[in-house]
């Protein structure tokens, strides 16, 4: 009896201590719930096809609402987008500018308590670069520095086995990757560096995250239901060691159709939705409610930008007179403001959003694409088209763009028309036709209007799109010169740095291409959703869950304030 | 009678014979692949990579050989959409939900939309006439997805009544699982449509009946109009009713991909429109296989009633002058 007493005193005595720590120890924050209803709800998108939680199984096809939280990837990026530890605690290149090494944190589990190595990385490479497994994201380590990840190419097209990829685990806790050429941004680019278990992989496949009984895991969460097309559990992982410990208990996803994200948000049945499912009458009602709108994040997503190309080779934009005239024909502020509205988008006046490195953030390049007709036309009058008059009839395609981003594109070309007194027929063509049609050489693309955001965070990402013989029929030798030199060069960040400006600079007044709006993307959260990661403003006043910075899942927790 | 249904089963083959070839052919025609997506950004040899794993690299007529061979096995393949499954067990799993939804919104429409018509057919002209008229052009008239949206906005929006989605698994259940809140408004939404249609149709039938010189004799014996309705007017009336009604059964037993996404509900529905969509070619085959042993097996259905709600109907005979 007495025992028992003990027993219930010491229960009633940790009760309230344990309700505010987490399962792996962690002092919730004074403002939050208890841990018991420290429980996240998402939406899943009940219209889309996935097929699995990992980054190393498909990319395109991934749950989109609880993606990667099995695995830690190798590298994460801070507030401001700088490669900061995660699985691995440090990197280093040798002098030969080709070969890195990523020295994993020590101590990290998987959930059936085996330890996380170099080998299971180095699984998942050799998994990814497999012709069997026709990953849909082999592109990526073609395109870092020039030649790619040594062998990839080659084992993709089934020329060399998956074995002579240029991963190796030297060690337990030491990742070794070797590129063709050098390329600086390898640490920034590691935030794709997701890992499977090897020995799960080679029992289960691929897949063996779809299922609770096989799932495993290294990152903060666990799979612990799993009801395709209604409901995903995930709990927090009790074995994890890693470098983002979750003070959420549970998350739980909830299938639904996009169209009623807003509608479950406003009934409570979910605590976020993002910028995507918001409609234009959802985000007129987020403008008339005060606590809806300081809980409507902004971030700069994937730091997209919409703009004009051309076919550069060929009349009539041959002549740099001709896109100087367009240029300074879009009223990019009119049309951020009248179709996007001002919180989806700020007007572009060249390739890299404000914000991103290496960007324009003193407005140096704004006067080389600013809206002034009378300009244009001036423009327009010196390549010998006085008023419009002779110049060709054009057609403007676009790839298969839903109606909002096609609105902003026809208005772009009724901008140029207006002003300029052009004839421009607006197209919106299935994605592959416009693909096809822009790749050809020569192009079969007269003028064509398109999105691009960043795959890593580099500029040499972004810019290096516009590289001759690229997707873009425009060719400048001193801008290929800089993108190429700057983008291989290893430890002069200042030089590396202003050679990009420079060429950016050289995009913006040749008119590779017309820059019309950079997008922002944000999150509508519940009041309730805290986390300094995602709710403190950086230095230049912006929220809201930043890209590649997966250690929010470290620093999200539901407040007291329901 | 078994004759028939053995002679109706052995051309229902060949029908699936011809629409396979068909659609093989059709969707192999037509420009491009499955692997041709703008968003994945494929390189030309992961696509080849992609092609050979699924033998999109052999001839058409071989692939056609192939699948063929492997269907009739019942291996339907692996859709290109979810290859983590098999198209056989994805459309077990999804078709069992739509099943269901289904046959309780044919269970709605088919009782209410039958009442209406009788009534409005037996009150020719009358405000309740025309008030089911006015319903069954509305029904017809306004596309499901926006009755479901407006549905979710009365019953789970503005009055927390009902929930948004799901199919049992968000809402209350009474009796075990039998009846759930959460099938209430999808299978509403759903019903709708068909429920106009059964109606008008109904009611159009029996009107056509009831203004025969037959009834009218019936009527001026002094039969009591209950009687008149039971005995003449709807035994007649059954034929064309069971033909146009019929087509609606396999249309609502393959759902709809509104119903389906709007109400959170897991169907096969939305596949018959993303596997056009993703050139998804195995679950293309299965679903418009799927969709035209349904057609046929109604049909062949719809015959054998005809036989029951009318003797002089016989099975396999041919017409004489």
């Amino acid at each position: 009896m007495l025992n028992r007493l003990h027993a219930y005193l010491i229960f009633l005595a940790l009760t309230p201590a344990l309700a505010d720590t987490t399962v792996g120890g962690r002092q919730l924050p004074a403002d939050a719930a208890s841990y018991a209803k420290q429980v996240l709800r998402v939406p899943c998108d009940n219209t889309r096809n996935e097929v699995t939680f990992d980054h190393a199984v498909s990319v395109y096809q991934r749950y989109g609402c609880v993606q990667d939280l099995f695995s830690d990837t190798l590298v994460d990026l801070d507030s401001l987008y700088r490669p900061e530890p995660a699985a691995a605690e440090s990197w280093s290149v040798a002098d030969d500018g080709v070969t890195w090494a990523f020295h994993l944190r020590p101590g990290q589990l998987w959930s059936d308590g085996t330890p996380l190595t170099a080998h299971d990385y180095m699984a998942t490479f050799r998994l990814c670069a497999s012709p069997d497994h026709a990953w849909d994201f082999a592109w990526f380590y073609s395109f870092i520095g020039e030649g790619g990840l040594r062998n990839w190419d080659r084992i993709v097209a089934g020329e060399m086995p998956p074995d002579s990829l240029g991963v190796t685990a030297i060690d337990d806790l030491t990742l070794q990757l070797v590129t063709e050429g050098p390329f600086p941004a390898m640490p920034a680019a590691m935030k794709f560096g997701y890992t499977l278990q090897k020995r799960a992989l080679e029992e289960h496949g691929p897949y063996y995250n779809n299922d609770p009984a096989t799932s495993v895991s290294s990152g903060p969460f666990v799979l612990t239901e799993f009801d395709p097309g209604y409901r995903i559990v995930l709990t927090a992982n009790p074995d994890y060691t890693g470098y983002r410990p979750p003070l959420l208990q549970r998350i739980e996803g909830v299938y639904m159709s996009p169209a009623t994200y807003f509608l479950a948000f406003q009934r409570g049945e979910i605590d976020l939705v993002g910028h995507e499912q918001l409609t234009p009458a959802d985000f007129a009602t987020i403008e008339e409610d005060p606590t809806l709108q300081a809980n409507y994040l902004r971030h700069y997503g994937d730091f997209r930008t919409d703009y004009l190309l051309f076919d550069t080779f060929s009349p009539p934009f041959d002549k740099l007179a001709v896109r100087r005239a367009f240029a300074h024909a879009v009223d990019r502020e009119a049309i951020v403001a009248g179709v996007y509205g001002k919180a989806k988008a700020v007007a572009a006046h060249s390739m890299l959003m404000p914000g991103f490195p290496s960007a324009d953030t003193t407005g140096a390049l704004a006067d080389l694409q600013r809206f002034d007709c009378g300009l244009a036309r001036q423009y327009l009058a010196d390549a010998g088209y006085p008023e419009g008059d002779g110049f060709p009839a054009l057609e403007m395609w676009m790839r298969g763009e839903p109606p909002a981003t096609a609105a902003v594109y026809q208005a772009s070309a009724a901008s140029i028309a207006q002003c300029l007194g052009v004839q421009i027929q607006v197209s919106n063509k299935d994605g592959r036709v416009f693909m096809d049609a822009l790749n050809a050489r020569p192009t079969r693309l007269q003028m064509g209007a398109v999105s691009y955001g960043m795959d890593f965070l580099d500029a040499a990402n972004l810019l290096g799109v516009w590289m001759s013989g690229g997707r873009h029929s425009w060719s400048d030798s001193t801008f290929d010169h800089l993108v190429t030199s700057a983008a291989a060069m290893i430890g002069q960040a200042e030089v590396r740095d202003r050679m990009f400006r420079q060429a950016e600079r050289i995009l913006v007044d040749q008119v590779g291409g017309v820059f019309i709006a950079h997008r922002w993307a944000g999150d509508l959260m519940k009041p309730h959703l805290l986390g300094d990661s995602f709710r403190q403003p950086d230095a230049k006043g912006i929220a809201g869950r930043r890209w590649g910075d997966d250690s929010l899942w470290g620093d999200m927790y539901i407040g007291d304030r329901q | 009678m078994l004759l028939f249904l053995c002679r109706r089963l052995f051309s229902l083959a060949f029908v699936l014979l011809g629409v396979s070839i068909l659609v093989f052919w059709l969707m192999h025609s037509v420009p491009g692949g499955p692997f041709d997506t703008q968003q994945g950004q494929l390189t030309a040899a992961t696509r080849a990579n992609l092609e050979a794993k699924y033998g999109l690299d052999e001839p058409v007529w071989k692939q056609y050989l192939n699948y063929m061979s492997h269907a009739l096995r019942f291996d339907f393949g692996i859709p290109y959409q979810q290859p983590q499954t098999t198209v056989a067990a994805l459309i077990g799993r999804t078709w069992l939900v739509t099943l269901q939804v289904g046959l309780l919104t044919i269970v709605v429409a088919f009782s209410i939309g039958i009442c209406a018509g009788l009534y409005a057919a037996y009150h020719q002209n009358s405000w309740l006439d025309h008030l089911v008229t006015f319903c069954a052009t509305l029904g017809v008239t306004v596309p499901n997805f926006v009755i479901g949206m407006w549905l979710i906005l009365c019953f789970s929006v503005a009055r927390s009544w009902l929930p948004l989605g799901g199919w049992g698994t968000s809402g209350a259940c009474l009796f075990g699982k039998y009846f759930c809140t959460d099938w209430i408004l999808p299978v509403v939404a759903y019903a709708l449509a068909p429920m106009a249609i059964i109606a008008r149709y109904t009611r159009a039938s029996i009107v056509d009946v009831a203004g025969e010189d037959f009834i009218r004799t019936a009527r001026a014996k002094g039969l009591s109009e209950v009687a008149l309705m039971r005995r003449h007017v709807l035994p007649n009336a059954q034929i064309p009713m069971v033909t146009a009604l019929g087509t609606e059964i396999p249309n609502l037993i393959t759902g709809s991909i509104f119903i389906e996404t709007i109400f959170r509900i897991n169907g096969l529905g939305k596949y018959f429109v993303t596997s056009a969509l993703n050139r998804d070619y195995p679950m293309i085959m299965a679903t418009f296989l799927l969709i035209a042993l349904l057609w046929g097996v109604t049909y062949m259905l719809t015959d054998v009633a005809y036989t029951v709600l009318d003797p002089r109907i016989q099975f396999g005979r041919r017409s004489r002058r």
